[in-house]
């Protein structure tokens, strides 16, 4: 597997460290989670393909144990607020020194430094300040965060995954390893970056929810079927509207709904030369 | 920079494809955007730190210059309905035997197998696929996608560049490049794996709505303030939650249990008319530095953030525009986005193919034959796009 041999402590913690540490484990690396001794069991549910270590940090001895494991591990995953693992005398400074191939990934909601970083937060916080939540949300309604979906797992796990790995790569050439500040709030709002490059465009001309990719379109909705069930349509483009058109049955609808939703904004999203749009053509191109 | 060296070739697709590249591209790649010939502007706008090669595939002789380029890359990234690029004689069968250690990386909606792999979709139609969209959505109301993040960009673009990473990685080891069926309806639910985790736990007991984290809860939500702004509440943990009673200036032995689920619709309603009292900035006052709840920011509001200044996580292009600094921060070899605008359509095919070998007569005959294009400055951009963040 692509992560054979590699080593990675993680020190227990919810959520979006426990699914970098999975997906690690997913692909081959050796995975230690150290929890807590007293723990009742793995609230993060995400302990597939890990080994359990249960171990006091908080204690002189304990952390003394985990230095030692550090000095043979690739990757020390931590996600606690920043300068937590510096009391503890077990700070990036200290444990490269001992094994300067360690990568020290810190995942955070607010980042290592800024005058947020000792705060507390969950995955709503994040993506209020990264400002992606002020984006989602129906029209006459309050912004509505995806569960735990944006800054927990994509910003965070996910971007966390992508840091070691991008460390990983790196220390192939330098042989050298890295500290890593993983945040969520910056995590999420790069994973958006899309909504800051076209925040100027037709696509989001209109108040939240009233934009063809946040609700405001019939063609880019949900709706509810007669047993209590849900279709997701999907059709931006000229030919499958009219093939949602024509399975709807409502043919005269067509010329309704195509002005009521800005001819500009449909454009800004597609390729432009719609004649030469086929189905089948390399061209199409579809998000 | 952690990836100095690498050389990619990204087919033009919208979101998904450009955002996966534009990452490479802020870590170090050199990556060319390959367009058609006769588009006018990059729709994904996420062209940053690219070089724009205007070439037609459909014809053998351009399809022939691609095979050429893919001989001499690290990666090939294509957004294609799975059968597009092998009738285009571009299947990894054969770019991969040119060159063995190339890594061809394929990001589609439903992944190169299955019945649906020949059906388009957008970031809605693979969420829904994916088992993923049933969860999010207010109680009493359909099913709501936000925006084309999770899919397009989570799901899809992210877990694409993770998975070119991984080959990179593993490809220091045995020299060889690998296929990657990277695809937004696996992406999505992979992602969301922790749903499927605690499925049958308490944190989804309830009709979608109605949970702790999907807007069941009064404190995990938002709440409009008296001069229409919002405010992100998010305190689950007891003493967050006594923080938030606090600051509401409400008293918790008046207050039903915190978790108390059939009280949730009456002390959601009853925070909301709190909240509707005060100003934004009056409840910045009363809950700055505690961890119970944060102001919803603006993309335009973001920016200047002290927390957000203080740490620099916004970038200012040469043309003004901000946009997030990439992440996460690595302390020897950070990413260093470009700072250019994004390159024209074409607006770098000769001197591209110049470096790959082709001679000044076969980039010539290529020119007048229309399998490339060359634009060095893009003036119909101009007089057809008045709204582009180009034009000041």
């Amino acid at each position: 597997m692509a992560l054979q041999g590699i080593l990675v402590l993680e020190l227990a913690g919810l959520a979006p460290g426990p699914f970098c540490a999975m997906v690690l484990a997913d692909f081959g690396a050796r995975v230690v989670r150290v929890e807590r001794p007293g723990s009742h069991y793995d609230v993060s549910r995400l302990g597939r393909g890990k080994r359990s270590l249960a171990l006091d940090l908080k204690q002189p001895r304990g952390a003394a144990v985990l230095r030692r494991l550090c000095a043979r591990s690739d990757v020390l995953l931590e996600p606690f607020r920043s300068g937590v693992m510096e009391k503890l005398q077990l700070g990036p400074e200290i444990l490269q020194r001992d094994n300067p191939k360690l990568i020290y990934a810190r995942l955070t909601g607010f980042g290592q430094s800024g005058s947020f970083s000792r705060l507390a937060g969950h995955d709503i916080n994040y993506l209020a300040l990264s400002g992606v939540l002020s984006k989602i949300g129906r029209n006459g309604e309050n912004p509505y965060a995806p569960l735990n979906l944006l800054a927990d797992f994509a910003g965070g796990g996910l971007m966390c995954v992508l840091g070691i790995m991008m460390a990983l790569f790196e220390r192939t050439r330098s042989g050298k390893g890295q500290v890593i500040d993983a945040n969520m709030v910056e995590g999420t709002a790069y994973l958006s970056s899309f909504l800051w490059k076209t925040q100027k465009s037709s696509l989001w001309e209109a108040p939240r929810g009233q934009n063809i990719l946040d609700g405001g379109a019939p063609f880019y909705t949900t709706y509810r079927t007669a047993d209590g069930e849900f279709m997701a349509v999907g059709a931006i483009e000229p030919q499958f509207y009219e093939l949602l058109i024509k399975g709807l049955g409502e043919l005269t609808l067509l010329k309704m709904q195509q002005e009521a939703v800005s001819c500009q904004a449909r454009q800004t999203l597609l390729s432009v030369k719609r004649p030469s749009l086929q189905p089948k053509s390399w061209g199409t191109v579809w998000l | 920079m952690a990836l100095q060296g690498i050389l990619v070739l990204e087919l033009a697709g919208l979101a998904p494809g450009p955002f996966c590249a534009m990452v490479l591209a802020d870590f170090g790649a050199r990556v060319v955007r390959v367009e058609r010939p006769g588009s006018h502007y990059d729709v994904s706008r996420l062209g940053r730190g690219k070089r724009s090669l205007a070439l037609d595939l459909k014809q053998p002789r351009g399809a022939a210059v691609l095979r050429r380029l893919c001989a001499r890359s690290d990666v090939l990234l294509e957004p294609f309905r799975s059968g597009v690029m092998e009738k285009l004689q571009l299947g990894p069968e054969i770019l991969q035997r040119d060159n063995p250690k190339l890594i061809y990386a394929r990001l589609t909606g439903f992944g190169q197998s299955g019945s649906f792999s020949r059906l388009a979709g957008h970031d809605i139609n693979y969420l829904a696929l994916s088992g993923v969209l049933s969860k999010i959505g207010r109680n009493g109301e359909n099913p709501y996608a936000p925006l084309n993040l999770l899919a397009d960009f989570a799901g899809g673009g992210l877990m694409c560049v993770l998975g070119i990473m991984m080959a990179l990685f593993e490809r220091t080891r045995s020299g060889k490049g690998q296929v990657i069926d990277a695809n937004m309806v696996e992406g999505t639910a992979y992602l969301s794996s922790f749903l499927w985790k605690t499925q049958k736990s308490s944190l989804w007991e309830a009709p979608r709505g109605q949970n702790i984290l999907d807007g069941g809860a009064p404190f995990y939500t938002t709440y409009r303030t008296a001069d229409g702004e919002f405010m992100a509440v998010g305190a689950i943990e007891p003493q967050f939650y006594e923080l938030l009673i606090k600051g509401l200036g409400l008293k918790s032995d008046e207050l039903p249990n915190q978790m108390s689920m059939d009280d949730w619709p009456e002390m959601k309603k009853k925070f909301a008319a709190v909240f509707a009292k005060k100003t934004k900035a009056e409840w910045c006052q009363i809950f700055d530095g505690t961890d119970a709840c944060v102001t919803v920011l603006t993309l335009e509001e973001v920016v200047h953030h002290d927390h957000i200044k203080e740490r620099g996580s916004f970038i200012t292009n040469e043309e003004q525009s901000m946009s997030p600094r990439p992440a996460p921060l690595l302390s020897n070899t950070p990413a260093i986005p470009s700072f250019k605008r994004d390159p024209f359509v074409g607006e770098h095919t000769e001197e591209i193919l110049d470096e790959f070998g082709f001679s000044r007569e076969e980039i010539d005959q290529l020119k007048s034959d229309k399998i490339i294009e060359s634009n060095k400055a893009s003036s119909k951009f101009w007089i057809l796009y008045p709204h582009s963040n180009i034009q000041k």
